[in-house]
């Protein structure tokens, strides 16, 4: 099977640069069969990785461990699930799924384009990019590489990676990550064909939202994974890792935005460019700093061989696209102007000011260890205090723009079209204030954050209420009009629940790290603690085996105004397979969640006597986090379900 | 036009804004990154500023009292530090481990850390000598 698989990587990438040499020759000479056969490529690159991800998958549920992939990331001890995922545990398990990723999107490109074969200079774009990551595992980082020795034991998968949302997690964020690449094709396809009309915003617009959800449940995926496992109480720390998948979602929003200004006023077509440039950048540089390890992180993987040929090839994508973004630009010049700076484009473009001041704080923040040393020769980090004190003014005007963004009129927002529709939000938001102050939050940023909350969430409803009753002036029955509103405008209805769902998660983020509470106590059996307001009774420890580890957990009884609401068991685990891993030791937190908040225990220290030191936090409204990504989630499903096919059905049927 | 530079002056109020909130951010949160030896090549200067240190857990050194710190000595190069830390220990904390600690070095030449981190020597994927890439 191995054979297999490394010959259909090998074949993969020489298919790969013959699909991009054909795809040029076809837009050079504008030859239709060259075009055709370049899509044929793409086509046969995908079935290609897609027998290679199986091969690997073969040899991971089946453990043979005379592959060094194999041997590296499972051992026999492995539940087959998590040898599943395992493919993507790994270096060059990564840059396979990767690339067999790419070559999916690149197959749905070429199958839906309007020529067929597709665009060639698209094409030539997505082939450019999956050369770049089959030489990597064609060259550098082999999947099916052989181990050279015989061993009758794999290394095994660690502990931190053994769940459920591991699993998921990496997969979810893939699928945004190379989805980007689509758009900056779409982009730079047009730049080098020069049509430069709105044919490719239209057709790479449900990409760019497609990879942008994935992005968001991604990263969502990836705090809550951090919450339930690494043990410390939160869910972001500000981790290079963490910010490499931020940064393109930042950019990546920003591009959603500004989208419909060159969808409705024909401006701002450079910009959309830029945008898609730096972000697709971003998405690169992303997983070249997770998958080199080059800024040091606490969960940075293999250093390996690949940092080179990554860099040469980030370097590559930036002075090739600005150049040629330089050359065309003679041919995108805006025929409207801003006429105002109150109006719904000057907030639109604000939104995309902040967005990419954001991205560049956090870069900055991300490099500044390599950067200070490059020019001070000093090592100089900065900690998660520098990304908040950044952030959050940013992300609190972002927040206010979100809310003020949809009821200012395209063109010229009037004096009386301001007065009108800010004066329920804006009386929301007083009330809000007022009702918080009065019961005694003092904290200014949290008041501040909840009452621009307040403002968000009521021009969302009233944005609904004023549709649904202009259809329910019509005759239609509320329920309908709500529905029917909904599907005429999807994308702008769509949105407006993202946006709900982006209030429900700030007003978890803000709660959850204004408000936390927590207590370290050393507790003999019997022994009790309140927090909050719980009261939480020590009954004792327990120590139990079974096949894969030995634990001991401690169980605590929780009590709330004298009742008993639950039983808890903060465990840690010693995994007997000592294999060759180094992290056996593994610490389970116990979670009580509710959407007022989550009550998670740590257990540090089991001494003699069964005396145990716990560590307890009260997150408040941790659920409203995850709750608003379903939000966010479901909205951007909304904006993105396929209409109605009017045109299409006649020619079909 | 007078639509139009009222907008670059926001784009210029804004710009400058985000300078500011990016330059008072590092400067108030930046922490210098020594190994152990180059922290021992500072003083006295270091003592009483807040740095971060990286060093390897010299085996055996770990005592873990309950009711008390962790205490742990880490090298680096000629250099020896001994650290007091009183939060969350991680996972893969022990003997030989690489860890980051962030805190102050007191006169005493004990470094409290309020930050502790471990990082695997050979990260996710080590190069045990068996699974050693045979390089050819």
């Amino acid at each position: 099977m191995s054979d297999i698989g490394s010959v259909s990587v090998l074949l993969s990438f020489f298919v790969t640069v013959y699909g991009l040499g054909a795809s040029v020759a076809a837009g050079k000479t504008g030859s239709e069969a060259l075009a055709k056969s370049a899509g044929n490529a793409v086509l046969s690159v995908s079935f290609l990785l897609l027998v290679a991800v199986c091969c690997l998958l073969y040899e991971l549920v089946t453990l043979d461990f005379s592959i060094r992939y194999v041997a590296l990331n499972t051992s026999t001890d492995l539940p087959v699930i998590y040898r599943v995922t395992a493919l993507w545990a790994g270096q060059s398990g990564s840059l396979l799924l990767w690339s067999f990723i790419l070559s999916l999107y690149a197959s749905f490109a070429v199958a839906r384009g309007e020529k067929r074969g597709g665009d060639p200079y698209v094409n030539a774009v997505l082939c450019a990019v999956a050369a770049f990551f089959l030489f990597l595992i064609a060259y550098i980082e082999k999947p099916f590489e052989p181990l050279g020795a015989a061993v009758g034991e794999g290394r095994g998968l660690n502990p931190i990676l053994q769940n459920g949302y591991m699993a998921v997690h990496p997969l979810t964020l893939y699928v945004g990550y190379v989805g980007i690449t689509v758009p900056f094709a779409f982009g730079i396809g047009a730049l080098l064909g020069g049509d430069l009309g709105g044919r490719w915003i239209r057709n790479s617009r449900k990409y760019a939202l497609f990879s942008w959800t994935f992005l968001s449940a991604g990263l969502l995926l990836g705090a809550r994974w951090a919450y339930l496992e690494l043990g410390w109480g939160g869910y972001w720390a500000w981790d290079p890792v963490e910010n490499a998948a931020f940064m393109p979602w930042l950019t990546a929003t920003a591009f959603l935005h500004s989208v419909m200004i060159q969808e409705r006023k024909e401006m701002l077509k450079k910009w959309n460019l830029v945008l898609l440039i730096i972000t697709f950048f971003l998405s690169i540089f992303g997983t070249f700093i997770t998958r080199t390890g080059i800024v040091s992180s606490v969960h940075s993987f293999a250093r390996s061989d690949i940092g080179p040929p990554f860099v040469v090839f980030m370097a590559f994508i930036l002075v090739f696209s600005f150049a040629l973004l330089a050359w065309r630009s003679g041919d995108m010049e805006s025929r409207e102007r801003f006429e105002s700076a109150v109006s719904r484009e000057s907030a639109f473009l604000f939104n995309n000011l902040l967005f990419l001041a954001a991205a560049f704080a956090v870069f900055l923040g991300t490099i500044f260890p390599i950067l200070s040393e490059a020019l001070t020769g000093r090592k100089i980090l900065v900690g998660p205090p520098y990304f908040n004190a950044v952030g959050v003014p940013i992300g609190l005007v972002l927040i206010l723009l979100m809310g003020v963004g949809p009821l200012v009129s395209w063109g010229k927002a009037s004096p009386r079209n301001l007065r009108k529709s800010f004066l329920f939000p804006a009386l929301v938001a007083l009330a809000v204030l007022a009702a918080l102050v009065a019961a005694g939050m003092r904290d200014v940023v949290a008041v501040v954050t909840f009452s621009i909350c307040g403002f968000v969430a009521s021009t969302v409803f009233s944005e609904y209420f004023r549709g649904i009753r202009v259809r329910s002036a019509r005759g239609e029955n509320p329920v309908s009009a709500f529905f029917n509103l909904v599907a005429r405008n999807r994308r702008r209805y769509g949105g407006y629940i993202v946006h709900l769902g982006v209030v429900l998660l700030v007003i978890g983020i803000t709660a959850s790290s204004v408000f936390v509470t927590q207590r370290e106590v050393v507790l003999d059996r019997g022994d009790s603690f309140s927090l909050g307001g719980y009261e939480l009774v020590f009954r004792g420890v327990r120590r139990f085996s079974n096949d894969a580890k030995d634990g001991v957990s401690a169980e605590l009884s929780v009590f709330r105004n004298g009742k008993s609401v639950s039983t808890m068991y903060p465990e840690k685990n010693i995994y007997k397979y000592e294999g060759n891993r180094e992290i056996n030791q593994e610490t389970e937190v116990a979670l009580r969640s509710t959407f007022r908040d989550d009550l998670y225990l740590i257990l540090s220290e089991v001494g003699e006597g069964g005396r145990v030191s716990i560590r307890a936090l009260l997150n408040p409204m941790v659920n409203w986090i995850w709750a608003g990504g379903l939000v966010i989630v479901f909205g951007a499903a909304v904006t993105m379900w396929p209409g109605r096919k009017r045109k299409r059905s006649s020619a079909d049927g | 036009m007078k639509a139009n530079r009222g907008l670059v002056a926001a784009v210029a109020v804004i710009a400058c804004l985000v300078s500011w909130l990016v330059f008072a951010g590092v400067r108030d949160s930046m922490v210098y990154y020594v190994t152990v030896d180059e922290l021992f090549s500072q003083t006295p200067d270091v003592y009483g500023e807040k740095v971060r240190v990286s060093g390897t857990v010299v085996s055996g050194s770990i005592r873990n009292e309950i009711d008390d710190s962790l205490r742990f000595t880490m090298e680096a190069g000629a250099g020896r530090l001994d650290v007091e830390y009183g939060g969350v220990v991680p996972d893969i904390f022990a003997d030989g481990v690489e860890a980051v600690v962030e805190g102050e070095l007191s006169s005493d030449n004990v470094f409290r850390a309020d930050l502790l981190l471990a990082k695997c020597p050979t990260k996710y994927e080590s190069e045990d000598s068996l699974y050693e890439r045979k390089k050819s």
